[in-house]
């Protein structure tokens, strides 16, 4: 994974607890950072692009939480559109059940995926062996 | 006894990395301050929430601690100017002590209790939170987007802050002038204006500068020195702080040399 993240490194969009989201920030500036920093977009512009991205996933209301008040699935969530936010985003997963702990299959990943889906250039998913059952049925799953 | 030159070798090496590793961080730091691609909407937002906790928060405890000690400062000299008859001296009493050498140290003081100890506590999370790594996997420069905005707001909040209490402390200065002397607004306001110089305000707004430059990058420095594991963070929050308080005693020692040279 590690050189898979080295080699796309200028596009790469980390979903991992090793890229977690920053404490002191509302989720909204933690996903809005990506385009301010990389694109100076103003902030209200920013916050507003956020807050429709969150209301695709359903999860407006977590706009104003910050990382410690948030569920896993909402956790989930703003990590996954921090990441898509990325320019021609190649999302990458690295063992996603560690930050979903209570979900039994890869479904509610693949949901947001695809409400997502204009947004993502690639995803890349990296997880251990035995986790392969979890995403059943998805094509080129490898481990 | 060789231990002991050991120690002193030790001690001395130990200083010395570290001032070198403090002015090439401050070198770094200053470069990007000078760039303009530096400067982004992120960084703004950042400096905005810095300047609203250094500057705005903190004021009516600031504010509180200008009356006090202006009044308290006041009271005293005048008394003293009062009975060795020196009315001459008042205006250079209050511009070259009060404003030049009380209200830039009371302000960093201040601030460097409130602010450098939380930006020290802060960088050091980040860090062992792997906040920071996030940061490079996203390709965000901490520098530009951490550290240029607080060094700014802590430069200008040195400048802004130690002005307010220099306002506070003569405006006290002119009730008490004119309770004690009997003395005019326009007299009052001769007397400072004639005392000042143009050199000891620039000096002093350049010292103001660098106080706030330094109580915002040692801090910052130290917060990045802490290591992967929680206990780390109180360790270097308490070398930070004394690491600040140390640079405050040094800047005001070369101001004042500067001045009186």
């Amino acid at each position: 994974m590690q050189s898979f993240i080295a080699a796309h490194k200028s596009r790469l969009g980390l979903v991992s607890l090793e890229a977690p989201l920053i404490a002191n920030l509302a989720v909204w500036s933690n996903i809005a950072l990506i385009r301010q920093y990389h694109e100076n977009m103003p902030w209200h512009e920013a916050r507003a692009f956020t807050e429709a991205l969150l209301h695709r996933l359903g999860m407006a209301s977590i706009m104003d939480k910050r990382n410690p008040a948030l569920t896993s699935e909402e956790r989930f969530c703003a990590m996954l559109l921090r990441a898509s936010l990325v320019r021609d985003a190649i999302v990458v997963f690295d063992k996603p059940f560690g930050i979903l702990t209570n979900l039994r299959d890869g479904c509610f990943i693949m949901e947001n995926l695809r409400k997502l889906d204009d947004l993502i250039a690639e995803t890349h998913i990296f997880d251990y062996n035995w986790e392969k059952e979890r995403y059943g049925g998805w094509d080129g799953t490898e481990s | 006894m060789i231990a002991a030159i050991e120690n002193i070798g030790r001690f001395t090496l130990d200083t010395s990395l570290s001032l070198r590793n403090t002015l090439t961080f401050a070198i770094q730091v200053i470069i990007r301050l000078l760039n303009l691609r530096t400067y982004n909407s992120a960084s703004r937002m950042v400096f905005i929430n810095q300047f609203y906790f250094t500057s705005v928060q903190i004021l009516p405890l600031f504010l509180f601690v200008a009356v006090i000690f202006g009044s308290l400062v006041n009271g005293m000299a005048f008394q003293v100017i009062k009975n060795l008859g020196l009315y001459d001296y008042l205006g250079r009493l209050l511009m070259g002590f009060v404003v030049t050498e009380v209200a830039p140290f009371v302000t960093v003081l201040l601030i460097a209790l409130r602010s450098s100890s939380a930006i020290n506590a802060e960088i050091a999370v980040m860090k062992v939170n792997r906040e920071l790594n996030m940061l490079d996997t996203f390709n965000i420069d901490p520098i530009n987007y951490l550290f240029v905005p607080r060094i700014i707001n802590g430069m200008l909040s040195m400048v802004l802050l130690s002005s307010l209490f220099s306002l506070v402390v003569l405006a006290i200065g002119l009730f008490v002038s004119s309770a004690v002397f009997g003395t005019s607004v326009d007299a009052y306001n001769d007397t400072v204006l004639q005392a000042a110089s143009l050199l000891d305000i620039v000096i002093v707004l350049f010292k103001c500068a660098t106080f706030g430059f330094f109580i915002t990058l040692i801090p910052i420095r130290l917060g990045l020195s802490a290591s992967m594991e929680l206990t780390s963070i109180p360790v270097v929050v308490l070398g930070g702080m004394v690491k600040v308080f140390l640079s405050i005693v040094v800047i005001e020692v070369l101001s004042l040399i500067i001045r009186f040279i």
